[in-house]
């Protein structure tokens, strides 16, 4: 973290990730935070959980995303009878050449759309962690990498659980954030209402920023400077879910590293180059919160979400930023 | 949030309620703990107000099962029994302290409030005066200062807990509040411990340290003022003596003092050796004796002159013209009312104007009232000898007509009945020999005749009977004590036709090798007997339990009489802290004072003389180390010094050495500046700074990396100006 960066690179990323933000804001109409956030998570290389009811707009989102980027996509609708060969390829008897021949499957994409991630089996969901923690797939002992960059794209309905596996904690804590799209504002629905809809292919965007461009962001966002104060605020944070008697447990290791990586990409998103205590702070829930169980488990599990919110937002709010 | 640091730890305002509750508990223990030493009539008040702190300290919910009729008629009752008090006592001070002691027993029966911590503060505080008024002893000064530690920290925790409890939701009235029913010391003791910062003890303790360093140096600077003058109390109480040292004593009563080992005198005296071997203190003198009574006759309280006011009284023996000698006496309070003298004086100073009378004859002085404190007076060119002149008693004798003994005492007198008298008669021609002896033979004979007779015993055997207990005890051979001796060698001297009586005080003491003055007990009280020696023309001491004549004369302490009654015991050392705070306390002109003040300074200039000559010859010893010849040891020496310096210099310098574990660490000199200026930019600008370039370089001094710092020194200017115009810029900007 001490080398230098240059301002030039740091401008340079700030300019590309403002590129696709306007791309994708001409897609989805009045979600400003939520696309930054989908850029913070792109910039640190991140995987990210979409969840919220059907039809506000998840799929739009990825959608817009992918097809900013000129990078490979590809989208796996998750069902109950969804095979683990079916999204990470099967290696099949090729007659002719005598021997096994892998046969990619769907995950060998930059970005994979992961729709209804919940409404798989655990076994299917699981063959996602390899690839989501390693960024490739292991066949028959070979390994195989998937794209770089690689960025799972989940989404997930919380409210609809009928025949629905929820995710296991182990591969919660895999995606870097966890987003709500929320109903738009009703001069964007009015917006949305007079455009004529016709399908995601219809999504017509240009692509704006290459794959070595994403490649070249990811690797810039480690080298953002975070100040001993700062790591000490994530330090006090982080402790303060572990002491806390609302939650269960509190936040791995990983969990921290995901909120200081998380941090240093939206300072690069603004074109710092060194993290800001509010960089920390507004970002302590959409990184949080899915890690976090509350000590009292309800039925409901919109309640739940809102009950850990409102901690994370007391917890925050009592522990002093460095100034 | 424990991992938080300690910094993040504060107490909860019910923690700060159950702290005060405690402190304030503590303060009332201590108030009412004055009247231990006050002497005023209040053990049944004091024992309650003992109790009513004690128990709702331990049971902080006991307060709440006070029923609530008691409060509004609590302030009417006090009110009332203070007046019943006052008009029964008829005495205002004693009142004044059983009020004060209701009122902590009355605040520790109800829930505070902060102004009634206050008044809890002002009532100990009320207290702690008086009784340091009343007595002037150590006790008061260690009490004062265990007091004012309590207080501050009293006052201490209620400023803290101020805004705790201002945020916290006030008690309902009439309830047990939550921090009584769920107090906890131990509990409240653990949180302490946790956000006690030792720091901020050590301060604290220091602040007290230097505010009694202040107090002390203030007390030795200021003119002395008569305490007891200035303040009136004094005379608002009036005591019992304590002691048999009165007017009238039976038999056996002196005996009891004996049983009393504190201190009832100290005296002050340049050089040990001026105090005979064996001292006498004289008190008082008694004269009349009936049925085992001794008694001063009216004749002989006749002696006593006029009632006088003064600060000094001039004595009869001529005052020597070269360097008087001048003992100080302090003389305990409850001891007597009759100051204890070795004889005839020069002169006698108060520290004060007294009222006393004075009898030259017999050289007695008596105080009006006996005092309730330490009493303090000197007496110039004290006479010690054992005969003590009495020129117009010699002339009365000489003119004497047989037979007659009116108005002035002839001390011959003899209230027996005629079997006694036969006995005293056969009993005096048996020491005898049936010739007539002047005075000082007869003393020595009848002591040699007592002494073999009687032993000494403070449990006697008095015969029981029809007979004078006096007379019965002498032609007894029974064990006796020496108001016994002395009335018995009295009463023979009379019958013989020999002036004599019997002389109350205290006989020997020790020397205080700490504070070096010389301590009388009470252990030491004494009885004996004077005898008119005509020839001599004055009475001469005849104490019957002093075998050694020699010992009774004038002669000064051997060095092997010194040595033997020096004193190193324990009491020793605590009596000395005792004498020391007299000494300090007393003065009879600002001499003691200067004095004390140039000992002081002379001690500055000594140790500061010493520190100088230390560090020179540290540093001589430093050169000559370094000009002598180096080999390997001395290199090693050398390098190892350097390299444990160097190391010390790192540490200070880079602050590597964290002294507080966890905790916020705090940020390098350069971010902290920017972190002001960062927050002082966006008060006066109302919170919004993006609009100002220079917020982005304070961002980036307070949180980016120094490789990418702006000059600081000229970014702070930027600021300072930023945040002037900003100032300016807000008044007019218009409020959304």
């Amino acid at each position: 973290m001490s080398d230098f960066v240059a301002a030039g690179r740091i401008t340079e990323a700030k300019r590309a990730l403002d590129r696709v933000r306007e791309n994708m804001r001409a897609t989805i109409r009045g979600k400003d935070d939520v696309i930054d956030h989908v850029l913070v998570c792109l910039a640190a290389g991140g995987h990210l959980l979409l969840e919220d009811l059907p039809g506000v707009g998840k799929t739009t989102l990825a959608y817009a995303l992918a097809r900013s980027l000129d990078c490979s996509f590809s989208r796996i609708q998750f069902t109950s009878d969804l095979l683990p060969g079916d999204v990470t390829g099967v290696a099949i008897y090729d007659e002719t050449t005598r021997e096994f021949l892998f046969k990619k499957g769907p995950v060998f994409a930059n970005i994979v759309l992961a729709d209804e991630i919940n409404r798989t089996t655990p076994k299917t969901q699981s063959a996602l962690l390899e690839v989501m923690d390693r960024a490739r797939v292991t066949v028959d002992g070979e390994p195989h990498p998937v794209g770089a960059p690689f960025m799972v794209f989940a989404t997930q309905n919380p409210v609809d659980y009928e025949g629905t596996f929820p995710l296991p904690e182990s591969q919660m804590d895999r995606f870097l954030l966890r987003l709500r799209m929320g109903y738009p504002g009703a001069d964007d629905e009015r917006e949305i209402l007079r455009r004529a809809h016709g399908g995601y292919d219809a999504i017509s965007v240009n692509p704006v920023i290459t794959r070595s461009e994403v490649v070249a962001l990811q690797a810039l966002v480690p080298q953002v400077y975070v100040e001993d104060s700062v790591i000490d605020f994530i330090l006090r944070i982080v402790t303060a879910t572990r002491t806390e008697a609302e939650f269960r447990c509190g936040v791995s290791v990983r969990g921290s590293l995901a909120l200081r990586s998380a941090a240093q990409a939206r300072a690069l998103a603004r074109g710092r180059d060194f993290v800001v205590p509010e960089d920390v702070s507004s970002l302590v829930e959409p990184v949080f919160a899915h890690r976090l169980a509350p000590a009292r488990p309800t039925s409901d599990a919109l309640e739940e979400r809102r009950a850990v919110a409102a901690a994370l937002k007391r917890l925050v709010g009592a522990i002093p930023a460095p100034a | 949030m424990k991992a938080a640091g300690k910094t993040a730890v504060r107490l909860r305002a019910d923690e700060f309620r159950l702290l005060r509750w405690g402190l304030g508990a503590a303060l009332s223990v201590l108030g009412a703990a004055t009247v231990l030493y006050m002497e005023i009539e209040a053990p049944v008040l004091m024992t309650l107000a003992f109790a009513a702190a004690l128990a709702t300290a331990l049971f902080p919910a006991l307060p709440a099962r006070v029923p609530r009729l008691v409060h509004p008629l609590a302030f009417p009752v006090i009110v009332m029994l203070f007046a019943a008090d006052l008009w029964r006592g008829g005495e205002l001070l004693p009142a004044v302290v059983r009020l004060g002691l209701l009122l902590l027993i009355y605040r520790n029966l109800s829930y505070r409030k902060r102004r009634d911590d206050l008044q809890v503060i002002l009532l100990g505080l009320f207290l702690i005066i008086v009784a340091g008024v009343l007595t002037v002893s150590l006790t008061f000064a260690a009490h004062l200062l265990v007091y004012a530690a309590v207080a501050l920290a009293l006052l201490l925790v209620i400023t803290l807990g101020e805004a705790a409890e201002a945020a916290a939701p006030s008690e309902p009235v009439g309830e047990t509040p939550a921090w009584a029913r769920s107090a906890d010391w131990g509990a409240l003791r653990r949180r302490l411990s946790a956000v006690a910062d030792w720091r901020a003890v050590g301060l604290g303790a220091a602040l007290f340290a230097g505010l009694v360093g202040l107090s002390a140096l203030l007390f030795l600077a200021i003119p002395r003022f008569q305490f007891e003058n200035s303040m009136f109390i004094e005379r608002l109480v009036s005591r019992k003596a304590r002691s048999g040292f009165a007017e009238t004593i039976q038999l056996g009563q002196v005996s009891e003092i004996q049983l009393d080992s504190s201190v009832a005198l100290s005296v002050d005296v340049a050089d040990q050796a001026r105090i005979p071997a064996m001292p006498y203190w004289r008190m008082l003198v008694l004269d009349d004796y009936a049925a085992g009574v001794f008694r001063q006759s009216p004749a002989l309280r006749g002696q006593f002159r006029g009632e006088r006011s003064a600060a000094f009284l001039p004595g009869a023996s001529p005052r020597e013209t070269e360097e008087t000698e001048i003992w100080t006496f302090y003389l305990e309070a409850g001891v007597s009312r009759y100051l204890p003298l070795t004889g005839p004086f020069g002169g006698l100073r108060f520290r004060e104007t007294v009222t006393f009378r004075h009898a030259p004859g017999p050289s007695l002085v008596a105080l009006r009232d006996e005092p309730v404190a330490m009493m303090a007076y000197r007496v110039e060119a004290p006479g010690h000898g054992p005969l003590l002149l009495d020129p117009d008693f010699a002339a009365r004798w000489a003119a004497r007509e047989p037979g007659v003994s009116r108005g002035t005492p002839l001390y011959t007198r003899l209230a027996l009945r005629e079997p006694d008298r036969e006995a005293l008669r056969k009993a005096a021609a048996d020491i005898t020999g049936g010739a007539t002896l002047a005075a000082p033979e007869f003393a020595r004979r009848a002591g040699e005749w007592l002494r073999r007779r009687h032993a000494y015993s403070l449990s006697p055997s008095i015969p029981r009977g029809d007979v004078d207990p006096v007379v019965g005890w002498l032609v007894s051979d029974g064990a006796g004590h020496c108001e016994l001796f002395a009335g018995s060698l009295v009463l023979l001297a009379r019958s013989m036709g020999l002036p004599a009586r019997v002389v109350t005080g205290f006989r020997g003491g020790s020397w205080n090798a700490y504070s070096n003055n010389f301590t009388v007990r009470n252990s030491e009280a004494h009885a004996w007997a004077e005898i008119f020696d005509e020839s001599a023309g004055g009475w001469r001491r005849a104490d019957p339990l002093q075998p050694d004549v020699a010992a009774q004369g004038a002669g000064a302490a051997g060095p092997a009489a010194a040595m033997a009654r020096v004193d190193r015991s324990w009491t020793a050392r605590l009596d000395s802290l005792r004498v020391f705070w007299y000494r300090r306390i007393v003065s009879f002109d600002d001499r003691a004072q200067a004095e004390a003040l140039r000992t002081m300074k002379e001690a500055a200039r000594d140790s500061s003389r010493w520190l100088v000559d230390r560090l020179s010859a540290w540093a001589d010893s430093a050169r000559r180390w370094l000009s002598g010849p180096w080999d390997a040891r001395r290199w090693g020496a050398g390098v190892g010094t350097l390299g444990a310096a160097v190391f010390i210099g790192w540490i200070l310098v880079t602050g590597r050495w964290r002294w507080r574990a966890g905790g916020v660490r705090r940020p390098d000199p350069v971010r902290r500046e920017a972190g002001r200026w960062m927050a002082a930019l966006r008060r006066a600008a109302g919170g919004e700074v993006s609009s100002w370039r220079v917020a982005a370089d304070l961002e980036r001094l307070r949180f980016g990396a120094p490789a990418t710092w702006p000059d600081p020194g000229r970014t702070f200017t930027e600021a300072r100006r930023a945040v002037r115009a900003a100032r300016r810029a807000r008044p007019v900007t218009p409020r959304t």
